[in-house]
């Protein structure tokens, strides 16, 4: 094979056979070519596998290279295998997901604290779907937990970095100020109105 | 929470009072079970500063002055003690988060539950944005497959003696040969002298009942001729007859038979005591 077009079918088989995402470090290792080769490769496999040209498509997900079918294609891999592709999420599960995303690495406990109710039974879903893993044990032994890069595959992120800043999610100052206001009318009103010790 | 431990507690209390006369000693109150329950009930003694372990030695050391088990009562009891004890918990649970906001000032405590709200009401936005993004990923397949075994990462030494490409040192015959024994299945055990015996509690019921119209019989005339599960089976329905207060036995020695017989007319007084 000469030059960069054997590195480039070199490349497309490695992705083809990956299950995984492949990252331009363990390509050029495989292949045995310097990094700047390896992009150089890829550049040229994503115009050939550009949205619309093929069946399938190139990715860049999970901190690698992937290839994945061409949604147009989902009607019929789906009479094919039968199932959607993936299930969705209940409500638990996709708050829990999002503190384990934004938060990782973080314990049930703390999850529990967040959402104000049990993690436990979506937490344990997540784990058996792959979408979160371990990830040590908190100073207090609690598991930690993690998003997995089948977590990245599945909602189309490169990285973690794609997620956007929580904060957009705030409520304005004026909202926060007056959210205050009313919580505080509501405690003073409980401790003048129940029963005081003293 | 409180309201609703009180109506179940009330409710039973209002039921019964045999097990109300249980007296108690303890360090915040005595007197009867009955006055201590209404005074929970009326708050005026803290269920916190119970302790009902206490409660229920009294009730073993009362149930040992009287010598025998009252089942009702004790029934009774368990249910009780199980709700006060759920009460008391939830109490105590509550108290943990509560009384940490109870001893702040009124600002630090609006503070804290602002910050609790915009915790969750961010991770529930966040939520929602990931289910976008699934969403959006809709249709979207990769390969699930994991890689064919000869490309999955092993190391494969060829042994001492051979090499790789004789398949290290082994000839393939005598590796067919050996898996070949390990993976021929053994012969299939035969379960057909094994059949599922099927006898139902109301089958034996009424042969018993059948028996009882006819007077007196013994236990062994009831099982006569029949194998061991259909034996276990008359057995239930024996209790379950003593139970209803339709039957009586009597046993003489140990091992002895067993006679059974109608009890007649006052069965529920001939039950409980």
């Amino acid at each position: 094979m000469s030059g960069d077009a054997g590195l480039a079918r070199t490349i497309e088989a490695l992705l083809f056979l990956s299950p995984d995402p492949l990252s331009v470090a363990e390509l050029a290792e495989a292949a045995q070519a310097g990094e700047p080769d390896v992009e150089a490769a890829l550049s040229v496999l994503a115009e050939r596998y550009a949205p619309g040209a093929r069946g399938i498509v190139l990715r860049e997900l999970g901190g690698g290279h992937t290839f994945a079918t061409d949604p147009a294609t989902e009607d019929a891999a789906r009479r094919l295998f039968s199932r959607p592709r993936t299930a969705t999420l209940t409500p638990a599960q996709a708050e829990t997901l999002a503190i384990v995303a934004y938060l990782q690495p973080v314990s049930r406990p703390e999850i529990t604290r967040i959402r104000g109710v049990s993690a436990d039974s979506a937490a344990t879903t997540l784990l058996e779907r792959g979408l979160v893993e371990e990830a040590g044990r908190s100073q207090f032994g609690a598991v930690m937990y993690r998003t997995s890069t089948l977590f990245l595959k599945l909602f189309g992120l490169r990285s973690l970095d794609q997620l956007p800043d929580v904060a957009r999610w705030d409520p304005t100052p004026e909202e926060q100020a007056e959210l205050r206001e009313r919580l505080l009318r509501a405690g003073e009103a409980r401790a003048g109105g129940g029963p005081t010790p003293e | 929470m409180r309201a609703g431990g009180v109506a179940i507690l009330s409710d039973r209390y209002g039921e019964r009072v045999s097990i109300a006369t249980l007296d108690l000693d303890l360090d915040v109150f005595s007197g009867p079970f009955d006055l201590l329950l209404t005074l929970i009930l009326r708050e005026e003694v803290d269920l916190l500063e119970l302790a009902l372990a206490d409660v229920v030695l009294s009730y073993l050391d009362h149930l040992e002055s009287c010598g025998e088990l009252d089942l009702e009562t004790a029934t009774e009891f368990i249910v009780l003690i199980a709700a006060l004890l759920e009460l008391k918990s939830k109490l105590m649970l509550a108290s943990e988060s509560e009384e940490d906001l109870l001893d702040m000032e009124p600002e630090q405590a609006a503070e804290e539950l602002l910050t609790r709200m915009l915790d969750a009401r961010r991770y529930r936005s966040a939520a929602g944005h990931l289910k976008e993004l699934l969403a959006r990923e809709h249709g979207t397949r990769f390969r699930e497959a994991p890689p064919p075994a000869h490309l999955r990462r092993t190391e494969l030494q060829p042994q001492e003696g051979g090499t790789a490409a004789e398949g290290g040192g082994q000839d393939p015959a005598i590796l067919g040969e050996a898996i070949g024994r390990l993976l021929a299945l053994p012969p299939a055990i035969s379960l057909r002298h094994i059949s599922a015996q099927r006898v139902t509690v109301a089958e034996r019921l009424a042969h018993l009942r059948g028996l009882l119209r006819r007077g007196a019989f013994s236990f062994d005339e009831a099982v006569r001729g029949a194998d061991r599960m259909t034996v276990a089976v008359t057995l239930f329905a024996l209790l379950e007859l003593y139970k209803r207060g339709e039957a009586d036995w009597r046993q003489t020695e140990s091992f002895g038979e067993v006679t059974i017989e109608a009890v007649a007319a006052q069965p529920v007084a001939a039950v409980a005591g």
